[in-house]
């Protein structure tokens, strides 16, 4: 099928003007290449290995390799990725069984991001109803936080060049039917993928949409004119903690620490140190109970001092 | 974690330089940058400055001393770099600090003015003040790299920034001079933005609008910040809200433009391929919609019988109520009417107690006040059909039934309906009727046999 649409797409193509074809030799020249080695760390949880395969199966240009050993040891990724002719890194570190961090590595030179996992759902669990082609290329929608600030700034080219399919790669969908958005709030990053639907348009909002889609062209089909979009959720969702920048792919000086991360860590241990802080106070009181008591005389252990009005001294 | 942390000064230790080999090439494409754009290159000297103000602060008195330490660290950092920048983790920061509390006094007071003063970004002001030293100083830094020190030619911008810092800054504060001697390192934010620019610059995708068609990169940026339209981050519909109306609003962009460019944009409806959610997952979640739908249509019938049985119990309860009601109303009147004819006929009390021994006045009393509300009854059920009215005639409504339809001798005698005609011809009107043909019992049995 995807053959046959190809063939006709090419022949239509053949008889459009001449300004289209300079625009796809213009495109020619400037090939985006993004190859992007996806894989993960030892000891990462069921949860984290479907994300994995969720993304990988939303990246055609990715090339899903076997788990890393090593979690010291980074820089080998940079070797391994040249070995598969990728350009980009996208690794999944998993610590305790339970964290989940996230690399976006350029390879030969840099930069490295490094994210904070949190709030995975995958697409499974998820019971969205969305759906698209397995490796269509999606729309890629962008905060507006994410030009104000250099680290985002850096952050938005390396998912443009990870998540962004390049266009004409032999395995992507000619059509484009997902959104991948990705918003700042609350310092962090949100990431949700939408399937484009396209629905009848509702009367009302008819006019107010005209403004937008009169300049479309006439070649665009005349049945699809009169349709809206309407967007209904695919999966998978995270949230992504940015920590640091580097400079370098997997080394190199850091551009960018974010002071706003705690490590969960340290989280952690702070609860359990006020759960400990608990435990002691009661302990105390207790310790303090006993002094007091012995100090009366009124503990097991000591012997009682003998009173002269005993009623055994009294009556004996 | 602890030797670098001890051995570095603040500065190295937050910016580990990089190799040099790599730094030198990279002070050359600076160069390069600096002729060919000044904007940037304005953003660099602001950066500088900022740098500046937050070191001033932390600087030591004597330049050669901190000249010495600068480049104990840096030959560290040199020689540390290939071991421990890969090994980086989370992790890092919490080591060192915590490395360093059992071993050196942490100023606590120091590190909130670093932290403070790393937020200087805002501080335009003090930016401006300083903007006359800083051309001054743009101007001769490169020099001081070369004569200061000879090997230490890691000219990245940050290292630049050091040595200017090294060479203009006047020494102020004792403690911070200890604390540098002491080897602790305040934890900074780190935010190079000149740094970053120019890894951005280095790997950025052409994607201007007037040069590059929008289907070569799909990526479209958002009018307004989404998280001004989040209220309460918490709050999960409206923050889905805002993310869904981001993806909205360049979903929209992003068709109208690739339909410019005539890149086809929506799936015929016959064009099938692999989906990125497998057939058997859809059908899952249809039938978790399903269960779903019918789980809700159980619970609201539910809900309704519930609802019908609390409504029929109120209204069980309101009859028994009534019923209550009415017993008491009738006891009631009994004891009046007790009562009444206890005060009338007082004198002849024995009498009247003979008279009536069954309480016949009570009962007609009862009687008269329930008829009232019988005839009400009968308006209701106003004039019987015909039937009905016949039948009263005939068996009569109320009344003495027994033995009215026996004879006597009065309807004996009557001879009203007589008819000698009926009798001798057995035709008339009623003689006809009767010739119904029903065969005798043996043709019958003959005729059903034969069946």
């Amino acid at each position: 099928m995807a053959a046959v649409y190809k063939t006709i797409a090419k022949v239509t193509g053949s008889k459009e003007d001449k300004d289209k074809e300079d625009r796809s030799n213009i495109i020619a020249e400037r090939k985006n290449k993004q190859r992007v080695l996806v894989l993960s760390s030892r000891g990462v949880t069921y949860r984290h290995r479907h994300l994995l395969n969720d993304l990988a199966s939303m990246l055609p240009h990715g090339r899903k390799d076997a788990k890393f050993d090593t979690k010291s040891r980074l820089y080998e990724l940079c070797e391994l990725a040249e070995l598969y002719n990728c350009n980009n890194v996208l690794f999944f570190e998993a610590r305790k069984g339970k964290d989940l961090y996230m690399w976006f590595s350029k390879v030969p030179n840099g930069p490295t991001v490094k994210f904070y996992a949190q709030n995975l759902h995958t697409m499974e669990e998820l019971h969205f109803q969305g759906n698209c082609l397995k490796g269509s290329r999606p729309i890629l929608s962008f905060d507006a936080a994410f030009e104000q600030e250099p680290y985002l700034k850096v952050i938005k080219e390396l998912f443009l060049h990870t998540f962004g399919v390049p266009q004409g790669h032999k395995k992507s969908k000619p059509f484009i039917d997902h959104v991948l958005s990705f918003s700042v709030a609350d310092g962090k990053i949100w990431v949700r993928n939408y399937e484009i639907r396209e629905v009848e348009k509702v009367k009302g909002e008819a006019d107010k949409r005209e403004e937008g889609e009169t300049e479309k062209p006439k070649a665009a089909k005349p049945g699809s004119k009169d349709t809206d979009i309407n967007l209904i959720e695919i999966g998978p969702r995270f949230v992504l903690t940015p920590i640091i920048i580097q400079e370098g792919s997997f080394g190199g000086p850091i551009l960018y620490e974010n002071k706003r991360f705690i490590s969960p860590n340290k989280i952690r241990a702070e609860l359990r140190k006020a759960k400990a802080a608990r435990h002691h106070a009661r302990m105390e009181q207790q310790r303090d109970l006993l002094a007091r008591k012995r100090q009366l005389g009124l503990d097991e252990s000591t012997p009682k001092k003998k009173d002269d009005l005993d009623t055994r001294e009294l009556f004996a | 974690m602890a030797k670098k942390g001890a051995t570095q000064s603040p500065k190295a230790g937050s910016k580990p330089n990089s190799q040099t080999g790599d730094a030198q090439s990279k002070n050359q494409k600076a160069d390069r940058r600096k002729s060919n754009e000044p904007v940037v290159e304005k953003v660099a000297e602001k950066e500088e400055q900022r740098e500046e103000e937050t070191e001033e602060s932390e600087e030591d008195e004597s330049e050669d001393e901190q000249l010495q330490i600068r480049a104990n660290g840096n030959n560290e950092s040199d020689s540390e770099e290939d071991s421990d920048e890969n090994s980086e983790d989370e992790d890092e920061s919490d080591d060192d600090s915590g490395d360093e509390h059992p071993t050196h006094h942490i100023d606590f007071e120091a590190i909130d003015d670093s932290d403070s003063e790393s937020e200087l970004d805002s501080d335009e002001e003090n930016d401006k003040k300083q903007d006359s030293n800083k051309a001054q100083n743009g101007m001769s830094e490169d020099k001081m790299d070369v004569d200061k020190d000879g090997e230490d030619k890691s000219g990245d911008e940050e290292d630049e920034e050091e040595e200017i810092d090294v060479e203009e800054l006047e020494p102020e504060d004792e403690e911070d001079e200890e604390q540098i001697a002491a080897g602790t390192r305040t934890r900074q934010t780190i935010n190079n933005k000149e740094g970053l620019l120019t890894a951005l610059r280095r790997i950025q995708l052409d994607i201007n609008p007037k040069t590059t068609p929008f289907s070569f990169h799909q990526s479209v940026v958002a009018s307004k910040r989404t998280e001004d339209s989040i209220p309460q981050i918490e709050d999960d519909l409206q923050r889905e809200l805002a993310f869904m109306n981001q993806a909205l609003e360049a979903a929209r962009l992003g068709r109208s433009l690739l339909r410019k460019e005539g890149v086809p944009f929506t799936r015929p409806t016959d064009y099938f391929a692999e989906m990125v959610r497998t057939d058997a997952t859809m059908e899952k979640v249809k039938q978790k919609l399903i269960e779903e739908a019918t789980a809700k249509k159980a619970a609201a019938e539910a809900r309704k019988q519930r609802d019908l049985k609390k409504f029929g119990k109120a209204v069980q309860v309101q009859k028994q109520l009534e019923r209550a009601k009415q017993k008491r109303e009738a006891l009631d009147k009994i004891n009046q009417l007790k009562r009444k004819r206890a005060e009338g006929g007082s004198a002849a009390l024995g009498a009247t107690e003979a008279d009536d021994p069954f309480d016949v006045a009570v009962d007609n009393e009862l009687s008269r006040d329930s008829k009232p509300k019988k005839r009400r009854a009968d308006g209701d059920h106003p004039v019987p059909n015909p039937k009905r009215q016949k039948k009263n005639a005939k068996y009569g409504f109320g009344g003495k039934k027994r033995g009215s339809k026996s004879g006597d001798a009065i309807s004996s005698g009557d001879l009203s309906g007589f008819s000698v005609k009926r009798m001798k011809y057995g035709g008339g009107a009623g003689g006809g009727k009767k010739k119904a043909n029903r065969p005798g019992k043996a043709r019958r049995k003959a005729a059903a046999a034969k069946r």
